[in-house]
């Protein structure tokens, strides 16, 4: 770290090693691009083009793995037989004593990095004296003794309707269940309780004590005695979803009173459009915003900030365009005439990236001969450099396919990946302002700032409390609230 | 690193440990910071959501240009609605009453306290161009009678038509309601609808994102000490105080 940063104050006369880092980054964001887009591949087989771009939204999903059947490693030595499908388990003598209880845990522990897990029991035959359970377990439990019967264990057994949870004595908690009944059982990990459904309603909840992993699981004890379990692969009789719904509304109500500066989102919105270049929309904004009531009584940011926004912002503007629609050899034309420091060395990594478009595009319009030739004369720069040879591959492989954008490269046809290339150059020709003291200033936009401090708090804050929680899934926030 | 800054950090320790609170540092947050993954698409969502949503219709046409990106609704109705609101700011409540059952005649049907609050803006309309026959005419004959199916509404009409009692108007104790104000609030209210109706959230999502934030570093502040952003307008780090 000190090594870059002393590098960084010496280069206000070079400007190589600054430029570089800006341009470093977006390749950063390119491999990642390209890795997750292999990886998905892979495990998809063939996707559609249109797939690629969910693959995209299950990345945010934290990869947990989840409780799918019953579990029969650990078994109860006899006092419970799980089902051939491993969702179902029968009592298949008489019981005799408090230790000879079928337990079964699900194979997996419940996923803890969301805000609800949810499992049911459906008891098919309540037996002989109907002493079924259904409830939590820690890895190592007895599976000889009902879920709460033990210390860190919680249990809601339906011959009884109480809750037990490890303190020997049940407590009166739900109604007895029986054959025919849906149970449920759930982990609210915002609020830090267990709660119980019976027949799609919440009978009650209670604190969870118990920090670790804790496992679904079920519980027989008399003779006859047959449950099933859905750990998700059928539809759940309790509506899980609107459960969440109602969560999610509390917390988001505590949120809404808090109060922000009157004109927040207004000067993140204009800053956005100056940071990123969007010159037209920019003076139309500013255009309609002075006929808006009520009046906005928006803080001119003082002169210094305003001139750092609005500097070249018609060239930024203009090169934005080109990139957009391809016209790359434009493109660099117009760098050449404005910006002459940032195409100077044709080795950089700016100029990389320029070159990549350039051969990508020719290969979209199918000049392939062409494309080759250009790859030829540019790529061999490159390669001498190393560290973009992953990247330089998938160009090239590009080349290998008929149908390229249904490729595991078809990610690099997208319009996603010219607005890599079009902010790459954008953050150059801010560099280039004499007043950036920090290059890093020009990569991130104020609205980008903000939403980074946001996630990392979620995360840091998810981390602290056991990795218990939901994160911060911007995608998900997008797409909420569409009625229709 | 200077002996201020070392004196600095050991503080924010002894202060941490007190509070049994996790010290992160500058560096290590922002490692963090930097494994966040934020697509610049949905940045661009967000600030379309923004435009759409608060009415910046032509903004919102030359940003699908400039960005690519897909507004959510059609611009159209963006107009239509903004249209709408424009005539309720200006006083036009018949003329906004006439746009928006020519945009969706179920809209004030399905609002009754909306249509009420709107009769309302004309009575006091009326009221301040002092046509004082007219408006007493009005309000006996289309408003009295919601009055009678509404206590409250029956409340805000006995206040409303009260502004005739007075002579100096903008003295009066119930002087806001000719504020221009009332306006804004009244087109507030049908703004909101039409986006409800269209099934569109009424509120843009960037306000909400920014609340969120001020939660989620309080609710982190509790565990930890870390740089924080302070001031939403500049988004710089500050260091955690002492």
């Amino acid at each position: 770290m000190e090594e870059a940063s002393l590098s960084l104050s010496l280069s206000t006369t070079t400007n190589t090693n600054t430029n570089d880092l800006i341009a470093t980054y977006y390749l950063q964001q390119w491999r990642l691009k390209s890795k997750s887009s292999a990886a998905k591949f892979e495990s998809m087989g063939f996707p559609e083009p249109q797939f690629l771009t969910q693959i995209d939204e299950d990345e945010e999903d934290d990869k947990e793995e989840l409780p799918t059947e019953l579990d029969t490693l650990n078994s109860s030595g006899g006092f419970s037989i799980v089902g051939p499908d491993k969702l179902s388990v029968r009592y298949p003598s008489v019981n005799l004593h408090g230790h000879d209880v079928g337990v079964v845990q699900a194979n997996r522990p419940a996923p803890s990095k969301r805000l609800v897990y949810y499992f049911e029991m459906y008891v098919e035959n309540a037996g002989a004296k109907g002493q079924v359970a259904i409830g939590f377990t820690t890895p190592g439990f007895r599976l000889r003794r009902q879920p709460g019967w033990e210390s860190n264990s919680y249990g809601y057994h339906g011959d009884n309707g109480l809750l037990y949870r490890g303190q020997g004595k049940g407590e009166t908690f739900g109604p007895v269940y029986s054959t025919g009944d849906t149970v449920g059982g759930g982990i609210n990990y915002a609020s830090q309780e267990l709660f119980f459904t019976k027949n799609g309603a919440v009978v009650g909840a209670v604190f969870k004590d118990v920090k670790g992993p804790l496992f679904p699981t079920v519980a027989v004890h008399s003779q006859h005695e047959v449950v099933n379990v859905n750990f998700g692969k059928k539809p759940f009789v309790f509506d899980l979803k609107a459960y969440e719904a109602q969560e999610r509304a509390k917390q988001n109500s505590t949120i809404e009173k808090l109060s922000i500066p009157q004109n927040a989102s207004y000067g993140i919105v204009r800053s956005y459009l100056q940071h990123y270049g969007y010159e037209d929309t920019l003076k139309t904004f500013d255009f309609e915003s002075r006929s808006t009531l009520p009046p906005i009584s928006f803080v001119q940011e003082n002169g210094f900030t305003e001139d750092m926004n609005t500097y070249s912002l018609n060239q930024r503007k203009v090169l934005r365009q080109l990139i957009r629609s391809g016209q790359i050899g434009d493109a660099i034309g117009k760098l050449k005439e404005w910006f002459p420091q940032i195409v100077q060395d044709g080795a950089s990594a700016i100029c990389f990236l320029l070159h990549c478009q350039n051969f990508i595009e020719l290969v979209r319009v199918g000049k392939l001969e062409e494309a080759v030739l250009y790859g030829r004369t540019e790529f061999e720069k490159f390669y001498k450099l190393g560290d973009y040879a992953d990247l330089v591959k998938d160009c090239a492989a590009l080349l290998a396919y008929e149908l390229p954008q249904k490729s595991s490269v078809g990610y690099l046809l997208g319009d996603s990946q010219r607005e890599i290339i079009a902010d790459a150059v954008n953050a150059m020709v801010l560099s280039t302002n004499p007043s950036v003291k920090d290059s890093r200033e020009c990569l991130h936009s104020r609205l980008d700032r903000l939403l980074r401090q946001l996630s990392a708090c979620f995360l840091e804050k998810r981390s602290l409390n056991g990795d218990q929680g939901e994160g911060f899934h911007l995608h998900r926030i997008l797409n909420s609230g569409r009625k229709g | 690193m200077s002996l201020f800054w070392i004196v600095i950090r050991e503080l924010a320790e002894i202060e941490a440990m007190a509070a049994s609170k996790k010290v992160i540092t500058r560096e290590e947050w922002e490692k963090k910071l930097n494994d966040v993954r934020i697509r610049k698409e949905d940045m661009n969502k967000l600030v379309m959501n923004f435009l759409v949503t608060e009415g910046y219709v032509e903004a919102a046409e030359k940003f699908r240009k400039e960005s690519g990106t897909d507004p959510d609704i059609d611009l159209a109705t963006i107009t239509d609605r903004m249209a709408v609101k424009k005539a309720v700011q200006a006083g036009n409540v018949e003329d906004a009453i006439e746009k928006v059952n020519d945009l969706n005649p179920e809209i004030l049907d399905t609002n009754p306290q909306l249509f009420f609050h709107l009769q309302q803006q004309r009575l006091i309309e009326l009221i301040r161009n002092g046509k004082v026959e007219e408006a007493l005419e009005f309000a006996q004959e289309e408003l009295a009678p919601r009055g009678e199916e509404n206590q409250s509404f029956l409340e805000e009409l006995e206040k409303t038509v009260a502004l005739l009692a007075f002579e100096d108007v903008s003295n009066c104790p119930i002087g806001e309601l000719l504020d221009v104000s009332q306006r804004l609030k009244t087109a507030s209210e049908v703004n909101a609808a039409i986006l409800t109706s269209q099934s569109h959230e009424k509120d843009p999502k960037l306000p909400s994102l920014l609340k969120m934030l001020l939660w989620a570093q309080n609710q982190l502040g509790e565990k930890a000490v870390y740089p924080r952003i302070n001031d939403l307008s500049t988004a710089t780090l500050e260091d955690p105080a002492v």
